[in-house]
């Protein structure tokens, strides 16, 4: 096998089995979902509505702290494939949004039209969990970025309805218009009912990490 | 990063990955109709059943072949019909008349799944109470007295809840009967 033909293959196998590091983008028909994330790059948010079990409409805001620039944008998710096993669940999302970016820094560029499209993957079961997605933003003048990022799960047992349920995982991300380019981050996650906590720390850029999602 | 995709290609592939089990708790349901019915022994698998917990039909004799498992966990059902989990609100609900209803519900690995199906089911009046069990993969439904909620309400409000069904069981089924 080449090395290219590997690289597709890879590719490939990540977009077919991975979960989304925003944790099921999508809610039931009628639920609310508020996400909070901040990595090495920004700190962003995102309340969404699920008008169906399969479309959620939000808003996002974020803050791409290295440039100060924020990110305003309406942001509709589309469930596009559920797998549903006895065992096992595994999602691919498709999302995109529209807005505007402002660069807040002192030698401010001014605003400009955003929009961006991903794509959101994943598998999982109770014990293991595996995802993928990726981010193509673009911003005019303030500069377009693209990322992807990869996890690996697993659960050290499994709890029942209610329960706190631990995750041990592994992230690796990849960003283009960084100085580490490809970083890794581990992380701890905590599920209990409708709430979800990430915390973790990126090893090579020597940054935390915090995610939060509650669904109600 | 080609050294850790590499190794997360590996891994993965080692992973029991997207298995078609959709039909294992209907391929069962089949198999315990059967054995009501007229029972070829041949075509079970004996050793992954728990047959004290199952209706073999008035025909059945046990004497007559070997069950690899029985007798070693009676209380491990491996392949077998979940009834209902009885909590607190269950109890009550089956105690002021209610009608016992089992989901089999495929795709339910987490909170959140339950969160929504909690939601969902929750909004309906004929529900009086309701309980999605991780471990069983079930909602367990209790339908106030007097009340029917048909299986394509069932279907309908998984569907919305988003998930899939794989078997309904009512009444005495549903109890464990």
């Amino acid at each position: 096998m080449t090395l290219s033909a590997m690289r597709a293959w890879v590719a490939a196998l990540g977009v077919l089995l991975s979960v989304s590091a925003a944790a099921r983008p999508v809610s039931y028909t009628g639920g609310w979902t508020l996400l909070q994330t901040a990595n090495r790059a920004s700190t962003a948010g995102l309340l969404h509505y699920s008008i169906s079990h399969n479309v959620s409409v939000g808003v996002r805001h974020e803050w791409q702290r290295g440039d100060d620039v924020t990110l305003t944008a309406l942001q509709p998710t589309l469930l596009a494939k559920r797998w549903y096993g006895h065992n096992y669940q595994a999602n691919v999302y498709l999302t995109g949004g529209l807005g505007t970016a402002t660069d807040r820094s002192v030698a401010s560029l001014g605003s400009d039209t955003a929009s961006f499209v991903g794509v959101m993957t994943d598998w999982e079961t109770r014990t293991l969990f595996v995802s993928y997605e990726a981010r193509f933003l673009e911003q005019g003048k303030l500069g377009n970025h693209s990322m992807h990022a990869a996890r690996f799960g697993w659960a050290p047992y499994t709890g029942d309805t209610g329960e706190l349920h631990t995750w041990l995982m592994l992230e690796v991300d990849h960003r283009k218009h960084f100085d580490n380019k490809t970083t890794v981050t581990p992380l701890l996650r905590f599920f209990k009912g409708p709430a979800l906590f990430e915390a973790g720390y990126n090893v090579t850029d020597s940054a935390p990490m915090f995610n939060f999602t509650y669904r109600f | 990063m080609k050294k850790i995709l590499l190794i997360l290609a590996v891994t993965l592939t080692s992973l029991p990955v997207l298995a078609n089990d959709n039909h294992r708790v209907m391929d069962h349901h089949a198999q315990h109709e059967k054995n009501q019915g007229e029972m070829n022994h041949d075509e079970m698998n004996h050793g992954e059943m728990n047959h004290g917990e199952m209706n073999h039909g008035p025909e059945h004799s046990h004497g007559s072949h070997e069950h690899p498992t029985e007798n070693a966990k009676e209380d491990v059902m491996t392949m077998s019909a979940p009834a209902i989990t009885t909590t607190d609100d269950i109890t009550a609900a089956l105690a002021n008349g209610g009608a016992p209803v089992v989901v089999d519900v495929l795709g339910v690995v987490c909170d959140f799944c339950a969160v929504a199906m909690n939601k969902i089911f929750g909004k309906r009046e004929e529900v009086s109470a309701l309980y999605v069990d991780l471990d069983k993969k079930t909602l367990s439904l209790v339908v106030n007295k007097g009340a029917s909620l048909s299986d394509e309400d069932i279907e309908n409000l998984a569907k919305k809840a988003g998930y899939r069904i794989a078997a309904i069981r009512r009444d005495a089924e549903a109890l464990g009967g």
